[in-house]
């Protein structure tokens, strides 16, 4: 899967390099968040910058843009293509900016202009930079959309962000910063916020460009996977320190610094082999850098001698450096990562029953004599159960009504249609009609950490009121419980008078779970839980919830919803897999991960990046997710399915397969026939698996 | 990473926060000096402020009356210091009232939304779009003229501009996640409404309140001006600079003093809402 263009070891010689940044320190204030980075990019190359958030990498990509947003550089040069960016006065960084360098932002609708027609958004660059003509630039940007692959460029043109797709948007951007054929290109996490099938796709359009042209290319990415699937080289970047640097091959698969050892096992894999395992500890106090290695707090291997002097970056082969004193040992010392343990199937009392449940949003009147707008069809008659002690993962792209299915769960909204039970109870209400016990015993986790916990309220009000409110302690009995609870969750004492923002995401995410679990449930619903998180936090908090649903006396059951599924494979005993409002499949999780899927669920899989590249299939999904204000008919997958049967996949709607494990899946495709189809194209293959 | 630095900066106390900005050095004075005249006018003008002397009237600024004196001999200044409490008192109590009333009113329609809302802000919305003088004047006019009846006044006025502030930031702390967490804990609308949105919203409602007293002293003292609200004798500012026109032509004075001291306080309350704004409600980047 990744393949060398450069041969290992031989150094970029200087003049050649497109990009070149040398001993460049940035500092906020007395915040020293960039110290002393060195780096090289040569014509035609991908490099990767890895790390965890705050490690100062947007940080240095927005520099080499020459915007250092109200930080000073203290240190260092940066060159790209001969001009001296730091040195240079705005004007003339103006004239940079596009046809030297340029720049695929993360969130493509703040990127764009909202009120702009995106062709004229293209041009303006173009007629700015080189003068052109309004006609001449037109042409121009219909060209570039067309190499960006959007269909009908010359519909494209007039057409306002809003009335594309996020993944069309992203193109849009995209063909935006390359108008202008610059020498560098910065994608800092150009596919974070889009879906794992348009994040595929967009991969592959920027693989295709740098395959065709000789830009440079600077990916920042917080995601190991979309770095090893795209990056020649790969820089790892901690606390403002670059700590390693090398082939991305051999940086991500022999890493010779502890960090990035504790990078790669903290993430999830849908091959599912390893246990992953969290990075302790937190960023340093920037403001005050330890004079030896900056890792040395959170490190394991950490000796006296490395915190006595700056230390050095070390050559661990040609090419391949590491800042570390004891890279030798570093593969050899460190626990090298489990084998996640297999889990037992559950065939406990069925905890949450959910029978053909409905749910519309239905749309805004415009004007009180014309239509509404047609209905949000949200949930189409979703059906599944979940038992005690088991975690059922609900997974699927945005609008495929996971979030929903969940708060009606959890009460926060109320089906049109269908029945919710639990423990054999109806509990098809609104929490606040439920009992409460039935109030109690089901909790529900926020996405988003920093919005779920009143910023005005303390650890121990949070984690209390469940207490006063459900079990009526009072006192010392309720201090005790509390702390009681925030340690099961990892939190000391000192904790119980710190205000929200007085702590970092995964701790708030701790407090969020602590408050749920203080109410001792019987079945939590996760929303997504740790995608807000760092992916050394995130495989902190899933081990947590995991010792606390075995710990749990009642036999905690999760529903569990999220778009990952390398998080899936790693927590959940079943799964569900959702599209348009509907369960395509539902299974084991190890039914799931094998072969035959459903088409859908195969091109999800399909399109995880992965860190260890070893899924053969590399079906990508065309089109976009149709509206669910009118999906479409029979198969509400036939519009993307690229295994379509014929005519009865638009007219009828598939029946249920299932085999004996309980593994269902809805399509007119019988089992063996899929297996066959699956089978067939990872046989016709005769290319390794470079998309 | 920017953002990092921004919401740090965000999540320190107001108190420590703080850094003394140029324009304190004269919000302080002034403040100290408006709080003398509230609480001990008698001290920094020991004289009756309503003491007939008609050896000494219309006497110009200077000399033995540092601003002057009215028709009837009485020393302005005197009068400015005293006119602090009617004036003040009235304008802070019709703030407070209106401010009071129009948090609870913007956060239950917040809070509520839908038909609730709906409700509550189309009245919000018929208060509103009385012009504020004839609104304030009607109302004191109906129920009498005295101070308490002034405050009544004010605060109707101030309701509903109260309320609308208020209910575009309950709008948007009631969509976050930790509302929702309540909510669906079962807790009571009280306990949401008071326990875990008001603290969110209260930022926003004592930052209103430094300006609508801005309004409220400017407001009583037209109220004044017009002949309702305080009676003569009481030297509420208001009541000088109406008293004080006839004789604008020879005895300037007597409008210019309070209409400036009236111009100062109002301004003061104002830079010291903006100050306020600028401790307690920094932009909250980073926190969604």
């Amino acid at each position: 899967m990744i393949q060398q263009r450069l041969p290992t070891g031989t150094p970029i010689p200087l003049p050649d390099a497109t990009l070149c940044v040398d001993g460049l320190s940035i500092s906020y204030g007395a915040a020293k968040v960039v110290r002393d980075v060195t780096l090289r990019i040569a014509p035609g190359e991908a490099y990767g910058l890895i790390g965890e958030s705050g490690s100062g990498k947007s940080t240095i990509a927005f520099s080499v843009m020459g915007y250092l947003n109200g930080g000073t550089a203290s240190a260092g040069r940066i060159t790209i293509a001969g001009h001296d960016i730091l040195t240079l006065p705005d004007r003339k960084l103006r004239r940079l900016r596009g046809p030297v360098v340029s720049m695929v932002f993360q969130d493509p609708m703040n990127a764009l202009n909202p009120s702009i027609r995106v062709g004229e958004q293209i041009a303006e660059g173009i007629r700015y930079h080189t003068g052109a003509g309004k006609a001449e630039a037109e042409a121009r940007a219909i060209e570039l959309i067309d190499q960006v692959k959007l269909p009908e460029p010359e519909d494209i043109v007039r057409r306002y962000p809003h009335q594309l797709s996020g993944g069309q948007q992203q193109r849009i951007v995209i063909a935006m910063a390359l108008a202008l054929e610059p020498a560098l290109l910065i994608l800092d996490e150009p596919t974070t916020g889009l879906d794992v099938t348009t994040e595929a796709t967009i991969l592959d359009l920027i693989t295709e460009i740098k395959q065709r042209s000789n830009v440079a290319l600077l990916f920042i990415s917080h995601n190991l996977g979309v770095v090893a699937r795209m990056c020649d080289r790969v820089g790892v970047l901690y606390a403002g320190d670059l700590i390693e640097e090398g082939p991305t091959a051999e940086v991500l698969q022999r890493p010779s610094h502890p960090y990035t050892r504790g990078l790669i096992s903290a993430v999830p894999s849908i091959a599912g082999e390893l246990e992953m395992v969290g990075i302790p500890g937190s960023l340093p106090d920037l403001t005050e850098v330890p004079k030896g290695c900056i890792f040395r707090a959170r490190c394991s291997i950490a000796i006296a001698a490395c915190g006595e002097a700056p230390v050095p970056m070390e050559t661990v082969r040609p090419g391949h450096a590491s800042r570390c004193l004891r890279w030798r040992d570093c593969l050899a010392e460190l626990n090298p990562p489990q084998a996640a343990a297999v889990r037992a199937p559950l065939d406990g009392e069925k905890r949450l029953e959910i029978d053909s449940v409905i749910r519309s949003f239905p749309g805004a009147r415009r004007l009180p004599f014309l239509k509404p707008r047609p209905a949000v069809q949200a949930l189409r008659g979703v059906s599944l159960d979940i038992r005690a002690g088991e975690t059922l993962a609900v997974v699927g792209e945005s609008g495929s009504g996971k979030s929903t299915l969940g708060r009606l769960v959890a009460g926060l909204d109320r089906p049109a249609g269908g029945t919710i039970r639990f423990e054999g109870r109806d509990v098809t209400a609104l929490s606040r009609e439920r009992t409460v016990d039935d109030q109690r015993a089901v909790q529900f986790i926020f996405q988003n950490p920093h919005s779920a916990l009143n910023p005005h309220h303390t650890v121990e009000e949070i984690v209390g009121r469940p207490l006063r409110l459900y079990l009526g302690l009072q006192g010392t009995e309720l201090r005790r419980r509390i702390v009681e609870i925030l340690r099961a969750v990892r939190l000391g004492e000192r904790y119980m008078t710190r205000a929200p923002h007085e702590l970092s995401g995964g701790e708030k995410q701790r407090v969020c779970i602590a408050r749920a679990f203080a109410a001792e449930p019987r079945l939590v619903v996760c929303d997504e839980p740790t995608s807000a998180l760092d992916i050394s936090v995130q495989a902190a908090i899933l081990q947590e919830l995991q010792t606390l649903q075995r710990e749990s006396a009642h036999r905690t059951a999760y529903m569990f919803i999220t778009h990952d599924l390398g998080v899936v494979r790693q927590i959940a005993d079943r799964v569900a897999v959702m599209y348009l409002g509907e369960i395509v499949e539902l299974g084991a999780t190890r039914d799931i991960f094998s072969r035959p899927q459903h088409p859908y669920t195969e091109a999800l899989l399909a399109a995880v990046p992965e860190l260890r590249p070893t899924r053969a299939s590399r079906m990508r999904l065309q089109g976009v997710v149709p509206r669910p204000t009118n999906p479409p008919s029979g198969c509400s997958f036939h519009t993307r399915c690229p295994r379509l049967k014929g005519d009865i996949c638009s007219q009828k709607a598939p029946p249920t397969r299932s085999k004996a494990s309980g593994h269902a899946m809805r399509c007119h495709h019988d089992i063996n026939t899929l297996k066959a189809l699956q089978s067939a194209e990872l046989e016709n293959r005769t290319e390794p698996a470079r998309p | 990473m920017q953002n990092a630095s921004a919401s740090a900066s965000s999540q320190i106390p107001p108190l420590r926060r703080y850094r003394l900005r140029p324009v304190d050095l004269v919000l302080g004075p002034v403040i100290l000096v408006v709080f003398l005249m509230l609480l001990v006018p008698g001290w920094i003008a020991p004289g009756s402020p309503t003491e007939f002397d008609p050896m000494a009237s219309l006497i110009p600024p200077g000399g033995d009356y540092l601003l002057g004196t009215d028709e009837f001999g009485r020393d302005v200044y005197t009068r400015i210091v005293h006119g602090a409490r009617p004036t003040l008192i009235v304008a802070f109590a019709g703030a407070v009232v209106g401010v009071i009333l129009g948090t609870l009113t913007g956060m239950l329609a917040g809070y509520a939304g839908g038909r609730v809302d709906e409700t509550l802000m189309r009245f919000m919305d018929a208060l509103m779009s009385f012009p504020t003088l004839i609104l304030a004047t009607l109302i004191v006019v109906m129920l009498g003229s005295n101070p308490v009846n002034v405050v009544a006044a004010l605060a109707v006025v101030f309701w509903p501009r109260s309320a609308r502030i208020v209910r575009a930031v309950a709008m948007d702390v009631a969509r976050r996640a930790f509302i929702e967490a309540a909510w669906v804990r079962g807790e009571s609308h009280l306990f949401i409404l008071f326990r875990e949105l008001l603290p969110s919203v209260m930022n926003v409602a004592v930052i209103d309140l430094s300006l609508r007293i801005t309004y409220a002293t400017m407001l009583s003292a037209s109220l004044s001006y017009l002949g309702v609200g305080v009676h003569p004798p009481t030297p509420a500012w208001g009541l000088m600079v109406k008293e004080g026109q006839q004789f604008i032509q020879f005895a300037s004075w007597l409008v210019v003093v309070p209409c400036t001291t009236i111009a100062i306080v109002a301004v003061t309350c104002v830079l010291l809402g903006e100050r306020l704004r600028e401790l307690l409600a920094p932009a909250h980047r980073g926190e969604q």
